[in-house]
């Protein structure tokens, strides 16, 4: 049961890459050149939306939030610089 | 409803709408089963399957054993149903095309039309990528967006980061044409 809402959630999460145009080289580094900010207004878009629902959800108590990403500061960032050169390189 | 489908089976959509449809499913991906929306950490869980059927020695170190447990987990099934979903994104624009990624107009102008550029760029630069992700514990999607909506520090740590370096690396990319 759990799998198959694995496949429903990712579906709609491709979909909603696929229409956002991040699947394009182009989009995704023009983001860092500044010329087309459609990632980050994707990105923040969906922040704002889940973290409303999730703070909203968990204070009605009905949902308990999972493990939340551990901060290690040099790992994050390190990880980050590293992750920023592919990134850009790529598109993806 | 004839509007409806004429906007969804537009090419491009607002950023808006798109960031609003992953925002619900991060919120339904932790109500229904807690779990995090993520991408790179499943390549690692497969890859752990692989590497400890092939060589179990080699793999059996920390990182393997328990930070990334080999498996089928819920995000490697997550992530075949991204493909399909992407899938039926592009039908529905009827933009679906074996793609080389040579007709890419922004690409060819900075490095070319050959196709095995892209390729070897695509193939050293995702394994940056994935290595990075694999350094900081996720990438845009499972650190960043799922790690945001919680407020994990680490999420905006790594947007930070992630944003310096791709700036410096697309100006020296693009040079005088950033």
């Amino acid at each position: 049961m759990n799998y198959v809402i694995a496949l429903v959630l990712g579906a709609f999460f491709g979909l909603s890459l696929n229409k956002a145009g991040l699947t394009r080289y182009s989009k995704i580094v023009n983001v860092f050149r500044f010329t087309d900010l459609a990632v980050l207004k994707f990105m923040m878009t969906a922040m704002l939306v889940s973290m409303a629902g999730l703070y909203t959800l968990r204070g009605l108590g009905w949902i308990k939030f999972p493990n939340v990403p551990a901060t290690y500061i040099m790992g994050n960032l390190i990880g980050g610089l590293i992750f920023g050169i592919g990134m850009a390189l790529v598109g993806y | 409803m004839k509007v409806f489908i004429q906007q969804f089976n537009k090419e491009l959509w607002s950023p808006y709408i798109a960031g609003v449809v992953l925002g619900l499913v991060g919120v339904l991906a932790v109500w229904l089963s807690s779990s995090l929306l993520g991408a790179s950490g499943a390549f690692e869980n497969v890859v752990g399957m692989i590497g400890k059927a092939l060589a179990p020695q080699a793999f059996n170190i920390m990182y393997f054993n328990f930070i990334m447990p080999p498996g089928i987990t819920w995000g490697v099934v997550l992530i075949i149903g991204t493909i399909i979903g992407g899938g039926l994104g592009a039908l529905s624009s009827k933009s679906w095309k074996l793609r080389l990624n040579t007709d890419d107009p922004q690409w060819i102008a900075i490095f070319g039309p050959q196709i095995w550029k892209r390729w070897l760029i695509a193939f050293f630069g995702a394994i940056i990528l994935e290595y990075g992700a694999g350094i900081a514990g996720g990438c845009t999607s499972g650190l960043a967006i799922s790690g945001g909506m919680l407020l994990a520090p680490a999420a905006f740590l790594f947007i930070a980061a992630m944003f310096a370096s791709g700036i410096i690396t697309a100006m020296l990319v693009y040079r005088r044409r950033y």
